[in-house]
């Protein structure tokens, strides 16, 4: 019993207060990042002035909205304004239970805490939080819970700009769940199982990631970069990023669904949008890039070279490497994401839902059947 | 009590794209435009009676600050009224540097333009990009004048100063680099398909209709009429420039565009003209210190780099000015808004505030 | 008179989505271009010799006393009506000298008339000064009278 209760609820609520507490630095880091690689892009500096070239500005930043006033319109619905930021927010947050970030599990020793004398037994510590066999499906309906928020913040503010972002946000992100469900067909038939950790296995089995997949031994035969492009432009489309950012298109609807937040509030659809950015770029990681697998994974010989950093610490050194790895693929996707956004002009709301209609939901389905023709032809 | 309505909406004049303090009420049905109205004045400051006011030296400072974003060419055609009030000409010289710098200006103006409306349409990067090369403008601008964008530069007679050591080389220097960079927004815009979408068959009027509405410079050009008071109606040395007047052949946001582009390159082909052709001599004619033309009255018109610019002035031989008039080619151009937007999108109506290329300083005067 | 070419995409470009691909590289140069701001008031701008700062009085070794001679022209040439002078007779040598010269930045547009018609010789009395930061903390600082107008104004350096 009492092994039980630690292993099933002591111990995946340190992993949750362990991914809540990265997940944020991470945000924080991502939006400096953010704005230093725009800022060099467009041939400027971007952040200087807090700390060593900017290094601390998120914490600046933190403090700042924290400490902002809180206002809320005189004639907005003042509970599904403040419910809405926290709509958003949990699916975001809970998303994150089904990523495996690294693959090796930590084996934890029984020991005692001091003080207390209360004596743990030996553990088995995952990255994971939980390995749901249906994580995929997990994954996209509760991220899809999201669009709640962006509808409930934009009606409940009771502002036209709000309103006009967050029916537009509505129909983007319900429309660009659809070729983001078909991109990711292929992978579950290549893999044959919906668990993220599953998946990732089932590309360390055949030996390469499935980005790679090469049907028929052709090598330049990639069809799984469709699958990758399609999810890519899907994702970054259903976290409302530029070219597709018409939700809060600044220079149209001001700010979108978020203009009448401010303070602690803002900051929560702030956090949101950046961890469902985050989120998008775990899963193309996990999904076509081999998880945690080494970035050479498949070259035979530097495949094991770069397994393993830090063979001393044995299992916790490969655990390491891995999450190092996924980091490297995560923090690349992020780039892409970032570079797109310093690019490209916007599109247009009607353009927006012809490309997702016309091009990429015909796009998906081709693609599941290729792979699936593929598959069948292999045998 | 269920009913549908029409979303009306203020855009503006606080809002992000509207290039000042424009409100423009919108009707939408949906996110579609069934009605849109600019409403002006919010920047009035009085300039056409502060011209009844202040002498003619003084009124110069207030051209700046009309047009704040082509200063020179504001500059240029009140001085050009007063010379024809006095019927004084500028000393060749002088002539040459006026064209060179109205010509900079205008690529600076055409810069900010185009700065504006990629960051309107959601290219950021061109923003910073150009203005990059606004600012090696402004920097010979200022290097000449001593102001980036309140210049004072022109005087009735000719110019104030000669231009500094250098300055003709490092004017050269910008030519040279600059269609490198013309070719980098190319490649972020012309051929972007985003880009393109966005503009393409936005805003359509034709020739016949822009005449009608009185629209000129490049907006008018864009819609196919060839109309450009450089050629049309030479002042200053213009006459002796060898450059080409880019036409459009559909009259969307795309053409005027396009328009633009070109015209900058052949600014900068005017510029390389008139410093190559540029005699040596005095700036300045001998000109009154105290000016006081004799009684009569003159319109002169320029092409800005929005459009024609027109003064009206009347004198009653005193130095003040009797009626001071400025035809603002932005005021004229903002008419057809409403008709443009006609049927668009709420996003469109971005593109085409920009596509106009309004400034409200010239606007609300 | 020309028409403008408007392009179209080929089919290949479109298909293998080129010209973003290119548009992406040109941003991707940039990032490794160095950054053309100026990090404000730790850098100082670099002036030109003839930008025109804020108008300030100036005298001339070669002239005994007080450069400005009082002859109201810059006050009657200012186009705000920002500048008032009072007259005195000089102290040395013939005629008048400032006893009152008050400057209102507040109203000041820089236009540099004022420089312009002074008369003095060899440098004008009034000149536009290198100087640009007029924030103040409350508007009767910005009424300079002669005194301040000698004056530099003090920059604080920031340390870079």
């Amino acid at each position: 019993m009492k092994e039980q209760l630690i292993q099933y609820l002591a111990v995946p609520m340190l992993q949750i207060a362990a991914i809540i507490g990265v997940m944020l630095l991470c945000v924080m880091y991502l939006v400096l990042w953010e704005r230093k690689l725009i800022a060099f892009m467009q041939v400027r500096m971007g952040p200087m002035r807090v700390g060593y070239h900017g290094l601390l500005q998120p914490i600046a930043d933190v403090v700042k909205l924290l400490l902002k006033e809180d206002v809320v319109p005189k004639a907005a619905d003042r509970w599904v304004h403040l419910i809405s930021p926290i709509i958003l927010m949990i699916p975001a947050l809970a998303c994150f239970a089904v990523i495996p970030f690294t693959g090796t599990s930590f084996e934890v020793g029984a020991f005692t805490i001091p003080l207390v004398n209360y004596d743990v037994p030996a553990l088995t510590v995952t990255s994971w939080v939980a390995d749901l066999n249906i994580g995929l499906l997990y994954f996209l309906a509760i991220s899809s819970l999201g669009v709640y928020g962006l509808v409930l913040a934009g009606w409940s503010s009771n502002s036209k700009y709000s309103m006009l972002g967050s029916l537009r946000s509505a129909a983007q992100m319900i429309s660009y769940e659809v070729p983001l469900g078909l991109s990711i067909v292929a992978i579950l038939m290549l893999s044959g199982t919906a668990s993220l950790v599953g998946i990732v296995e089932a590309q360390q089995e055949a030996g390469h990631w499935w980005l790679f997949w090469a049907p028929l031994g052709v090598p330049l035969l990639w069809p799984q970069f469709i699958g990758l492009f399609l999810y890519f432009v899907a994702a970054v489309a259903e976290t409302n990023r530029a070219p597709f950012d018409l939700p809060e298109a600044e220079t149209e609807l001001v700010a979108g669904f978020h203009t009448e937040y401010s303070g602690m509030k803002f900051a929560f659809m702030f956090l949101a949008e950046y961890l469902n950015m985050i989120l998008a770029a775990l899963i193309v990681s996990v999904l076509f890039l081999g998880g945690w697998l080494p970035v050479t994974f498949g070259i035979p010989g530097l495949s094991e070279l770069f397994g393993n950093f830090l063979p001393f610490l044995g299992g916790a050194g490969a655990a390491i490497t891995g999450f190092f790895w996924l980091a490297l693929k995560v923090f690349l996707v992020l780039t892409v994401y970032l570079w797109l956004r310093a690019t490209f002009p916007r599109y247009r709301y009607d353009q927006l839902m012809s490309l997702g209609w016309k091009w990429l939901i015909p796009m998906g389905l081709a693609h599941v059947m290729v792979t699936a023709l593929f598959m069948l032809l292999r045998g | 009590m269920l009913g549908t309505r029409e979303l009306e909406i203020n855009l503006g004049p606080q809002h992000p794209s509207t290039h000042g303090v424009l409100r423009v009420k919108l009707k939408l049905d949906g996110e579609t435009i069934v009605e849109s109205d600019p409403v002006i004045g919010y920047l009035h400051r009085g300039c056409e009676k502060l011209g009844e006011n202040r002498n003619y030296i003084q009124t110069e400072v207030y051209t700046d600050r009309m047009d704040y974003i082509a200063a020179i060419n504001e500059n240029l055609v009140y001085i050009e009224a007063v010379e024809k009030l006095l019927g004084v000409e500028a000393a060749p010289r002088a002539q040459y540097m006026r064209v060179i710098l109205a010509e900079l200006q205008r690529i600076a103006s055409h810069l900010v333009w185009l700065a504006t409306h990629a960051l309107d349409i959601g290219a950021m990067s061109v923003f910073l990009y150009c203005f990059r090369e606004r600012e090696a403008i402004l920097d010979l601008i200022e290097g000449y004048c001593g102001a980036r964008l309140t210049t004072n530069a022109i005087r009735a007679g000719g110019m104030r100063l000669d231009f500094p050591d250098g300055w003709t080389g490092a004017a050269k220097d910008f030519c040279d680099e600059f269609p490198a960079r013309l070719k980098e927004y190319d490649t972020l815009l012309k051929t972007n398909r985003i880009w393109m979408g966005r503009t393409k068959d936005i805003g359509v009027i034709s020739g016949e209709k822009a005449l009608s509405y009185g629209i000129t410079g490049p907006c008018l050009r864009a819609s196919g009429v060839n109309y450009d008071v450089r050629k049309a109606m030479p002042y200053e040395v213009y006459s002796e420039m060898e450059f080409d007047v880019p036409l459009g052949s559909v009259g969307d946001t795309y053409d005027r565009y396009l328009v633009r582009l070109e015209e900058m390159r052949q600014s900068r082909l005017i510029v390389l003209q008139a410093l190559a052709k540029m005699p040596e001599g005095p700036v300045m004619n001998k000109v009154p210190k105290r000016i006081k033309p004799p009684a009569g009255e003159v319109y002169v018109v320029n092409e800005g780099p929005r459009g024609e610019l027109g003064v009206y002035l009347v004198s009653n031989g005193t130095d003040t000015a009797e009626r001071c008039r400025f035809k603002s080619p932005c005021f004229v151009n903002l008419q057809a808004l409403p008709e443009l937007a006609k049927g668009h999108m709420v996003a469109d109506i971005v593109a085409l505030i920009g596509t106009l290329d309004i400034v409200l300083g010239c606007i609300d005067r | 008179m020309s028409v403008v070419q408007r392009p179209e995409l080929s089919l290949w470009k479109r298909l293998f989505l080129v010209e973003l691909l290119q548009g992406m590289a040109v941003t991707f140069r940039h990032w490794w271009r160095k950054p053309t701001t100026e990090q404000y008031p730790k850098e100082r701008p670099k002036i030109l010799p003839r930008f025109r700062g804020i108008p300030k009085l100036q005298d001339h070794p070669d002239v005994e006393g007080i450069l400005c001679i009082a002859c109201n022209q810059c006050s009657i040439i200012c186009p705000d009506d920002c500048i008032t002078v009072l007259g005195e007779p000089r102290t040395v040598g013939k005629g008048k000298q400032a006893k009152v010269f008050i400057l209102d930045y507040e109203r000041c547009c820089l236009c540099g008339l004022c420089e312009e018609v002074c008369p003095t010789t060899p440098v004008p009395a009034i000149f536009m000064s290198h100087e640009y930061e007029l924030a103040r903390y409350k508007r009767v600082d910005l009424m300079n009278d002669m005194k301040e107008l000698y004056e530099p104004q003090p920059t604080k350096e920031y340390l870079k």
